[in-house]
């Protein structure tokens, strides 16, 4: 599903962030992406959405070479993917379900496919009853909530965290992941990059560690190698 | 899935124009302005263009016949010049009609002529008129070669020096439709670039979940157009009571009546004033659009 092959990736600084790196995540996997701040983490992630050019090295996604795609098709890959960034990144004019439905709009669903999906996906949230509140009247554990209806009100294959967690206190960040959790059991691949080295200790999904630009460990586990 | 989101991209420019009031009314005064100063060079162009269009009709030859012409030769010098390229009008002014004409004039001194009716001493000739005045120096040429003519007399100077002042007229109107069309994008991109400003975050928003640079541009698009059609209206109003007021005093002044020629009312160019300015405000707004957007639009 989301596949690097030997991909590294240099700034136009000198900088090399990413160094020859290779893994492969599979279809309706769950992936910790952990290291510390400038390891790579980011722009792994960047990588992944398009953001970045990988230097050298191919990422195949969805079985399809991204390397090389051409700008005017970079919004379809994005509609495959969802995605949750640490500072949620709401329209605060809009309203939670505005919010949501914003996604849809964006993607030109018709009218009535948004008034069925957007309550589906803020029950399976828990934000049902927020519906028509700002973003500023929420705290930070809903905020995310909103954020991440938004990523997968329109069904995608894949959901990109990046530090969903960094912004919140320890029992919001474990919802935040239970709902992840829970979204992953539905089909969908998640991959999430974090800090949050109690949470990956528990969760015993797969981790990918990424020191220096070098990714150093990929298996199953805890926050560090030798658990 | 697919959906024509067409009145969610009109609603969204509509909305961000209500939005940034000040920054679209002062876009709109200015885009009212330049849409002016082009308007007035419009108008004055299209009159010039309307009175050389009368004077090239009033304007003309007087083509000259030799004495020995025979009345076929005669008729068959007018088939011959009309088919000259360039030709409007020919009409056949005999020995009798010139003496007619100039006993007219001299109505008052006609002892003068006294013998003149038995020995005429004035030619057949025919009077040319010419579709172009450009055309001039051309038609003469022609006309001479033929058999039967004698001498071409014309006030080449007045047309010359009229078609040159035409000329410089459309040239300087194209010249300042350029400039103002290069002031106005730029105010018009200068406004919407603080739109897209204020809603950078949004944009970047729809980008991470698969808006098309095409949908994003949308609303911006639909926000130009609307300034640039307000602009247009307003001006058309403004510009044609100024119209009006000017040009009825200028037909009631005696100079204009003295030389016989009319202006256009406002209505007889209404039509095209009207095409042209939403032409003009749409283009405007849809270019200074997409340059204010080029930036924003990488992610």
């Amino acid at each position: 599903m989301i596949e690097f092959r030997n991909v590294s990736k240099s700034y136009t600084t000198g900088q090399e962030a990413v160094h020859n790196a290779s893994f492969n995540i599979e279809k309706g996997e769950f992936a910790f992406l952990v290291g510390s701040s400038g390891s790579g983490k980011s722009t792994l992630i960047k990588l992944i959405l398009k953001e970045e050019e990988p230097t050298s090295g191919n990422i195949i996604i969805n079985g399809k070479d991204i390397t090389f795609l051409k700008p005017s098709r970079i919004p379809y890959l994005r509609r495959s993917m969802g995605i949750v960034f640490q500072d949620f990144r709401l329209l605060p004019d809009k309203t939670v379900y505005d919010n949501v439905a914003f996604a849809m709009h964006v993607v030109r669903a018709t009218p009535k496919h948004i008034r069925r999906q957007v309550p589906m996906v803020l029950a399976q949230v828990g934000l049902g009853d927020k519906a028509k509140v700002y973003p500023n009247e929420l705290s930070g554990g809903e905020q995310q909530r909103v954020a991440l209806a938004r990523a997968i009100v329109n069904n995608p294959s894949m959901l990109i965290a990046d530090e969903p967690t960094g912004n919140l206190d320890p029992n919001t960040a474990w919802d935040i992941m239970g709902i992840l959790n829970d979204i992953n059991l539905r089909g969908t691949t998640v991959v999430v990059a974090t800090h949050a080295k109690e949470i990956v200790d528990q969760m015993k999904k797969r981790v990918i560690r990424i020191d220096k630009g070098n990714i150093v460990r990929d298996e199953k586990g805890g926050y560090d190698s030798e658990v | 899935m697919k959906y024509n989101s067409f009145g969610y991209l009109i609603g969204e420019g509509f909305r961000s124009v209500a939005k940034q009031k000040k920054m679209t009314s002062a876009s709109i005064i200015i885009m009212c302005a330049t849409m002016f100063i082009f308007g007035a060079f419009y108008l004055i162009g299209e009159n010039v263009n309307f009175i050389m269009g009368q004077v090239e009709s009033q304007q003309g030859m007087r083509v000259i016949l030799s004495d020995d012409t025979t009345d076929d030769e005669i008729t068959s010098l007018k088939t011959k010049i009309s088919q000259i390229d360039g030709v409007n009008q020919v009409t056949f002014y005999s020995k009798e009609d010139n003496l007619a004409s100039i006993k007219e004039q001299l109505s008052e001194y006609l002892e003068i002529l006294d013998t003149y009716d038995e020995d005429n001493p004035f030619p057949d000739a025919y009077f040319v008129t010419l579709t172009d005045l450009n055309l001039n120096d051309s038609v003469q040429e022609q006309i001479l070669k033929l058999d039967g003519v004698e001498e071409i007399v014309a006030s080449d100077d007045t047309i010359s020096s009229l078609s040159s002042v035409a000329h410089g007229i459309q040239m300087g109107t194209l010249g300042l439709l350029i400039i103002l069309i290069i002031i106005s994008v730029f105010i018009i991109s200068y406004t919407i670039k603080l739109t897209v400003y204020a809603r950078r975050k949004e944009i970047s928003i729809m980008k991470y979940v698969g808006a098309t640079n095409g949908f994003i541009r949308g609303p911006f698009i639909v926000e130009g157009i609307i300034i640039g059609v307000i602009s247009a209206v307003i001006t058309l109003g403004i510009i044609g009571l100024a119209y009006n007021s000017v040009i009825n005093m200028m037909l009631s002044s005696v100079v204009i009546q003295r030389i016989n020629i009319t202006l256009y009312s406002f209505s007889d160019i209404f039509a095209r004033l009207l095409i042209v300015y939403v032409l003009l405000g749409i283009g405007i707004g849809i270019t200074g659009s997409i340059i204010s957007m080029r930036k924003y639009l990488k992610v």
